[in-house]
């Protein structure tokens, strides 16, 4: 049984108060808390474990490898792939950039197309521009709708600045032969659309069947069941710090044929094979691709999160923030028909556990500090995303985010503070 | 919320100097990138201090309050005496409290001030 209080008891950081105010942290789209459970494993690591990885043969140095491959066993475990095809790297910011580096140096050439959404990220975003910038190939940006999904069919547009070409329209209209990668959120960090991957790697298969396909699961690992093995897909990164891991740890999952394939992104100790003053071979998978000391504290901490993930449940966990959305766009739709505030997004069904939105007629941070002052933490700005959130005509807005540890009740909070930002400034 | 003064909200609600300023010596443009607000300054230089300042710009009620109250202090300053005014000036003019996270909001008007002299 899923016991949102149980599961609140968890996390010490939630006993915390902001302002004389019990804490109400709606910014997990950010980054989550941690469970006592994660805090405990990195404590009891570097109390009674710390050495480095693979290189020593005494006891502690194969304790510490052992964590290490048992968490990449466990993760490799929750999203459906084979050991190997795991590498840990920083966050899923430098899983993108492994991808386009190591990958796209090698296979993106002049003529060649990649094609992204305008739902992504700056971080699944800025790598692929600067790539077809360099190569001379051109960047497809998939278009949204005003609720925020995804355009099937548009009218094509095209920009060309900074040496670069854009084309910007619907899936249908930018997947032909030239596409040789495409790019995708499985969850848009800003209006929580879900994009229909099955679908879209479909499409993919059948307009562009040379293309690789990448998923950034930053959004979506954390939230629901993904099961790599079923979806068609090459690619799919996310960040241990938003599935109630530590910051410091990412994860790039690849098909094992394909990472063979590509040559290291980082060179260093630990990816070589044979060393000689006039160079080196590179060792297996996933080594290959894990130059130097990794965060080792870290990746013992993203275990102990994915161990937690797996024994409340992520289908329950997918469950329990539907519910909270569903609750928290009812009362805010109720907000926006006084004409208090604008919502912005798509409906319940196609959306994850994320709420934007202006106050009318105040700033995005404005609203932020002054949720602050009654101990509610919520995002403001452009959430990494601006080109997203300009097109909706507004230079900012303030975003709730929802994860297995938020309640109703704290949502009937924040609308009701909602009120009192619009006082400031009545 | 102490940010939220009724000095702040006054200068928010009725920005002073807002809007172009014809045959301006200058003009500079200046943004926070993580939040999208924009501010152009428009000033007036003779015997390089500033003799008249207008500006346009979207942004909250800290960084509008910042560039209201900043448009009426700057008249009479050349390059030294904004420097010396500082980021410190700018918290002080605007009540002496602004937090940490805001103060990319507050100096918005300021940063691009320091422009017109460079």
């Amino acid at each position: 049984m899923f016991d949102v209080n149980k599961i609140r008891e968890n996390f010490p950081i939630l006993k915390r108060k902001i302002h004389g105010h019990n804490l109400i942290y709606f910014d997990s789209g950010a980054t989550s808390q941690k469970p006592e459970a994660v805090i405990e494993a990195m404590n009891k690591y570097y109390r009674e474990t710390n050495a480095n990885i693979h290189r020593g043969v005494y006891e502690m140095s194969v304790e510490s490898t052992r964590l290490v491959d048992e968490t990449r066993t466990q993760v490799a475990k929750f999203i459906g792939a084979k050991e190997e095809e795991i590498i840990f790297t920083r966050n899923a910011t430098e899983s993108i950039n492994l991808v386009a580096y190591s990958w796209g140096e090698e296979n993106i050439h002049k003529g060649d197309a990649v094609v992204i959404t305008k739902l992504e990220h700056h971080s699944n975003m800025i790598p692929w521009q600067e790539l077809c910038r360099k190569k001379g190939a051109q960047l497809r940006v998939v278009d949204v709708n005003e609720k925020g999904e995804l355009e099937k069919a548009k009218k094509i547009e095209m920009i060309e600045e900074n040496g670069l070409k854009v084309v910007v329209g619907g899936w249908s209209d930018l997947l032909d032969d030239k596409v040789k990668m495409v790019a995708f959120t499985g969850q848009s960090n800003v209006l929580g659309t879900e994009t229909p991957v099955e679908e879209i790697v479909k499409i993919v298969k059948r307009k562009s069947p040379g293309a690789l396909i990448l998923v950034d699961g930053a959004q979506m690992v954390p939230h629901m069941q993904v099961d790599v093995s079923k979806l068609g897909i090459d690619f799919l990164v996310f960040s241990g710090h938003k599935m109630l891991g530590p910051t410091g740890v990412g994860v790039l999952w690849g098909k094992k044929e394909i990472l063979k394939k590509m040559k290291p992104f980082l060179f260093g100790g630990d990816m070589i094979g044979e060393v000689k003053l006039t160079g080196a071979t590179w060792a297996e998978l996933p080594a290959k691709f894990e130059a130097g000391t990794p965060d080792i504290a870290g990746i013992v901490g993203l275990g102990a999160a994915v161990k937690y993930l797996e024994f409340v449940g992520m289908e329950n966990i997918h469950n329990h923030e539907k519910e909270v959305l569903q609750y928290a766009l009812g009362k805010m739709r109720d907000l926006e028909k006084e004409g208090l505030i604008i919502l912005y997004g798509p409906d319940a069904e196609t959306r994850g556990g994320a709420v934007p939105f202006n106050v009318v007629g105040v700033h995005a941070h404005d609203t932020a500090q002054i949720l602050d002052s009654f101990g509610i933490a919520v995002r403001s700005g452009q959430h990494c995303a601006a080109p997203l959130v300009t097109s909706f005509g507004v230079m900012a807005m303030v975003r709730a985010t929802f994860y297995l540890y938020n309640t109703k009740e704290e949502v009937d909070y924040m609308v009701d503070k909602i009120r009192e930002v619009q006082k400031v400034f009545a | 919320m102490s940010e939220y003064r009724e000095i702040i909200i006054d200068h928010y609600k009725n920005p002073r100097n807002m809007g172009e300023l014809p045959g301006a010596d200058k003009i500079v443009d200046e943004a926070n990138s993580s939040c999208g607000d924009l501010i152009k300054i428009f000033v007036k230089i003779n015997d390089e201090k500033i003799t008249e300042m207008k500006w346009q710009g979207i942004g909250c009620a800290i960084s509008t309050a910042g560039a209201s109250m900043l448009s009426e202090k700057v008249v009479g300053m050349n390059k030294v005496d904004l420097e010396k005014f500082g980021e410190g000036g700018v918290v002080q003019m605007l009540g002496g409290e602004i937090n940490a996270g805001r103060m990319k909001c507050a100096t918005l008007a300021f940063r691009g001030l320091l422009k017109v002299f460079e």
